[in-house]
């Protein structure tokens, strides 16, 4: 029966193609005459879910209960998780339970979630393998240089670190391309740099210096293989410092707005304090030039030349506000 | 990696000089150390420092070494499944029968994938893996030389295809061109290992009838192995390897041993035979390998033991003459043919083995396989000497083995069969030691051998060691290494009744049930009649009740399966126990419908058990089944129920009346 409907379903199909206009409608009801006759045809056809069926048909296969039935205690985790797989919920015998909660219930438990597998786990570094994996890698270290029993004696003996990374991954391809990277880290009061030198070498380098820990950090990652990316960088340490040490011609060009701290000579508030202190001294007591560097050697003066230098290079905070308020106070007696 | 480095060091070193005089007043108080600003890694003995700096060598290891250490830290799961199915319950093996299926099935997948790729090699073109791996990239499988001349008979002959070789060998000699005398000597090799038809492929499988088997090949059947004698090839009379020898002009000893070694495997023994002596007539040499197939064929062409023994020391003086240097193999086929040899067997088979050492050839696990079988006789009980088997364990304490001889395998198996025969626990252990060394589970064989041994060790402990014991092996090797057969489970019955642990009995079932062996009846009836035995405390009652009421549903389930009296009584004897006094009476109408009869016993207990929990109606409809029945105990129990119960008036005429129905009759 089943057959002779899919024939008249076949059939019907066939004769419609040539219509473009009322194809869909009519497959559509072909569609759901072909379902209609399905379902009458009895259970022949259709395999029964839920019950057992006659006499003879093959029993339902159980489920079967998760293996984590059977672990003793004090079984070897580092057996079951040798290596990075995915949570296996018959295989790990915690009860955990992840997700979004049911409405007012509990978090889905750990059987079928998709949430658990999604996430990385780490079942396969426990403290107990990470020790075995020590232990089975020690032989192919070398032992540590007696000499270098500080960190301090470490970075003075070998200033430049050279960090890279290896990866391991079971597809098909063996190769990585983010193990071409290489990271060299080097501070920069190692390097024979004079002001202009050091000032001329963090603005060539930019934002790769961290000031807070004078650490210079080049990474490259432009070349395909490592090799060449230690050597380049390699190089732009080397070209940089040299480079740094060069004085162009253009550099004379400097103005004050390329000047990385703030001078009090030569500069509007030397010449404002000045102007203000001659004013106030009104009687005349020589010429323009003399009386300023009689006043600039003023320890009164110095003091403020401090604080103002100190609130443009650190920026605004409370005690160098105090401390401009009492140089201040200073210089005019107040 | 230094050389870099010094050169950067060289340059600051260069520029050190100059730079020292810009730099020491803005630097004097930092001291020598920043004159030269980068060094040398490791070669310069600073001056503030007190030691020198030592680096030692880089060490160097093979690309997989460090995996290889690290997977020595790992060792194997006792739960988990086999490692080539899926990580579910669901979804692997729970009998051998579906583990010889899944893993079957996963075969013929890959050779169904492989088949596609081979055979459409234009879709499978773009190589994915670094480094490149040649075994996953579509191999050639189709012809590509059509022309008559010795490259397609070259091709032919490493594509394997045997008819199309042969044929192209006949029209070549046909058209009058010479083959070289290197490749007829592979086309030879090749017909004789493939006896002259083509190897099975995944298309139609060209299955030989066993029927033509001659008689040699019936008498040298294996005992107890399966299908794989259905394509046991037998070496037909005038096929074309024979044709093709015959024709070729001169012959030299590589085209006589391709002959005698296929004739020897295909099963004609005694042409092989023939065909040696035209060899020696000829004045020609064979090589080892031909003598090696000679030796194995010797008992087949000779009934007696002191005849077989001649000829194999008559060809092993020829192989002295002719200068060829045995090896394992060609020691290993005179111990096998000497099991063949009977009770000349012990005294020569040490003198086999003193050669070998004489000659230098390390025993192989095979060599060892033939001693055993000499000395120790299968199925001869008494007590047998086990010195001899102590001995070799001894020697072999540690060891860790490979496979030089495919009979290597069968080892395992003989020793623990030795260890089960003569009971000896100990030698048991020191078997199995063996078998965890390195990589000598290997050497277990098929997963048939595998369970062979695993059997046969797992019968051992049940039939020697204490229950713990027992059940821990058991947890470590079932079901991930073992599936038991019905006999296994009742060995592990046995072991449970004999050290009193019956309350795990239902976890057992669970097993049973699992393993596929629920439709054995004799089994299940020996379960029942376990748990039904004795009584037990009342939780242990409960669960026996429950396994019970289990059994049922599986006997219900299952038309195959018939009720017999015992198991019925056992059943409703641990139902009554627990006081499930529903269930025992459904059980006493399945009786009715199985058409069996309830011993007296059992109905004085139902009665008891209606007593303690207070069912009068029960009584009496017991009372009622048992005349239905026309047991001569039906009086006796109407007397009882009378007596005991709290009936109605109803109830006791209906009593009385059974009390005196035979009476009636006996008159």
């Amino acid at each position: 029966m089943a057959s002779l409907t899919r024939n008249v379903f076949l059939f019907l199909g066939r004769t419609n193609v040539s219509g473009l206009g009322i194809k869909e409608i009519t497959n559509r009801v072909t569609y759901a005459t072909a379902l209609f006759a399905n379902s009458t045809s009895g259970n022949k056809g259709l395999p029964d879910r839920g019950g057992r069926g006659s006499v003879g048909r093959r029993p339902r296969r159980e489920p079967g209960e998760p293996r984590t039935e059977k672990m003793p205690l004090d079984q070897d985790w580092t057996s079951v998780y040798p290596s990075a797989t995915s949570f296996k919920s018959n295989a790990v015998p915690l009860p955990v339970r992840m997700g979004y909660p049911v409405k007012r219930g509990v978090p889905p438990e750990k059987k079928g979630n998709l949430e658990l597998l999604k996430i990385p786990n780490f079942l396969h570094l426990t403290p107990a393998a990470i020790k075995k994996h020590c232990e089975a890698l020690k032989p192919f270290c070398t032992e540590w240089p007696s000499a270098l029993d500080t960190d301090a004696k470490c970075d003075e003996h070998f200033p430049i670190k050279v960090e890279s990374t290896d990866y391991v991954c079971a597809g098909p391809s063996v190769r990585n391309p983010s193990a071409r990277i290489v990271h060299l880290k080097v501070k920069l009061s190692r390097f024979n740099l004079d002001d202009h030198a050091r000032k001329k070498m963090l603005k060539l380098v930019g934002e790769r210096y961290c000031k807070d820990s004078d650490i210079l950090s080049i990474t490259t990652d432009s070349c395909p293989l490592r090799q060449q990316n230690y050597e380049y960088a390699k190089y732009l340490l080397t070209v940089l410092y040299h480079e740094s040490w060069k004085i162009e011609a253009w550099e004379a060009e400097k103005t004050a707005a390329d000047m990385e701290e703030y001078s009090w000579e030569d500069s509007l508030s030397q010449k404002n304090m000045l102007d203000t202190l001659l004013r106030m001294k009104v009687a005349g007591e020589g010429e323009d030039a003399e009386v300023r560097k009689q006043l600039l050697e003023r320890e009164d003066v110095q003091d403020y030349k401090d604080s103002v230098v100190r609130l443009k290079n650190e920026g605004a905070s409370e005690s160098s506000m105090l401390q401009y308020k009492e140089a201040v106070r200073k210089v005019f007696n107040v | 990696m230094a050389a870099p480095c010094r050169h950067v060091g060289h340059h600051i070193k260069r520029n050190g000089r100059f730079l020292r005089i810009n730099l020491d007043q803005l630097f004097a108080s930092r001291g020598l150390r920043w004159t030269s600003a980068l060094q040398q890694q490791g070669e310069e003995v600073h001056e503030e420092s007190k030691e020198p700096i030592v680096i030692p060598r880089k060490k160097s290891w093979s690309s997989e070494a460090v995996l290889e250490a690290l997977a020595s830290t790992v060792h194997r799961d006792p739960t988990a499944y086999p490692y080539q199915f899926q990580d579910d319950p669901y979804l692997s093996p729970r009998t051998s029968s579906e583990f010889k299926l899944f893993s079957l099935s996963q075969e013929s997948g890959r050779a169904a994938a492989k088949y596609f790729v081979s055979n459409n090699p234009k879709f499978f073109t773009k190589d994915f893996a670094e480094p490149h791996i040649p075994c996953l990239m579509p191999e050639s499988v189709t012809l590509r030389l059509e022309e008559v001349s010795e490259e397609a008979l070259k091709e032919r002959i490493t594509l394997r295809k045997v008819s199309a070789a042969v044929e192209m060998y006949d029209q070549l000699l046909q058209a009058g061109t010479s083959v070289s005398m290197e490749t007829t000597q592979e086309l030879l090799d090749l017909i004789c290992l493939y006896c002259d038809k083509n190897p099975v492929q995944e298309g139609a499988p060209e299955v030989e009838d066993a029927e033509e088997a001659g008689e040699e090949t019936k008498r040298r059947k294996p005992k107890g192995r399966r299908a794989a004698d259905h394509l046991r090839t037998s070496w037909k009379e005038n096929n074309n390897a024979e044709r093709i020898f015959n024709l070729l002009p001169e012959k030299d000893s590589r085209c006589y041993s391709a002959l005698i070694r296929g004739m020897v495997k295909h099963g004609a023994y005694s042409k092989a035979f023939s065909l040696y002596t035209d060899l020696l007539n000829n004045r020609l040499s064979a090589d080892v390998h031909t003598f090696n197939a000679l030796i194995s064929a010797v008992p087949d062409v000779r009934d007696k033991f002191n005849e077989r023994w001649d000829l194999i020391t008559e060809l092993l003086n020829q192989m002295n003459e002719q200068k060829v240097r045995p090896n394992l193999l060609t020691f290993n086929s005179v111990l096998k043919a000497l099991r063949r040899c009977g009770f000349l067997a012990k005294t020569y088979a040490p003198q086999t083995l003193n050669e070998m050492k004489a000659l230098g050839i390390a025993p192989s696990l095979a060599t060892y396989d033939h001693i055993l079988a000499v000395f120790y006789k299968s199925g001869s009980s008494g007590p047998n000497n086990t010195d001899i088997i102590q001995d070799m364990l001894t020697e072999l304490e540690g060891t860790s083995f490979t496979c030089r001889d495919p009979h290597d395998v069968y080892f395992f198996s003989s020793a623990m069969r030795i260890c089960l025969d003569s009971k000896d626990l100990e030698l048991g252990y020191k078997v199995h030691s063996l078998v965890e060394v390195g990589d000598n589970w290997r050497l277990l064989g098929d997963s048939y051998q595998q369970s062979v041994y695993y059997g046969r060790f797992f019968s051992l402990l049940c039939m020697m060691e204490h229950i713990d014991v027992v059940l821990k092996w058991y947890s470590r090797i079932i079901p991930s290494l073992y599936y038991p057969n019905p006999q296994g489970m009742r060995d592990l019955l046995q072991a449970l009744d004999t050290d009193g642990r019956l309350d795990l009995l239902p976890t057992i079932w669970k097993d049973i049930k699992t393993l596929g062996h629920d439709n054995k009846v004799d089994l299940v009836e020996e379960l029942l009649s376990l748990m039904a035995r004795e009584e037990h405390s009342p939780e242990v009652q409960e669960s026996f009740a429950a396994c019970a009421l289990d059994v049922k549903s599986v006997f219900d389930g299952r038309s195959s399966m018939e009720w017999s009296t015992s198991s019925l009584s056992h059943v409703t004897t641990l139902l009554l126990r627990a006081n499930k006094l529903q269930q025992a009476w459904d059980m006493l109408l399945l009786f009715k419908a199985k058409n069996r009869v309830p011993s007296e016993v059992l109905l004085n207990n139902f009665l008891s058990v209606c007593q303690s929990s207070g069912a009068p109606k029960r009584a009496v409809e017991l009372v009622q089944l048992a005349a239905a029945f026309c047991l001569p105990a039906t009086p006796v129990l109407a007397k009882t129920a009378l007596a005991e119960f709290q009936l109605t008036d109803e109830q006791r005429s209906i009593l009385s009346e059974f009390e005196a129905a035979p009476e009636k009759e006996t008159e």
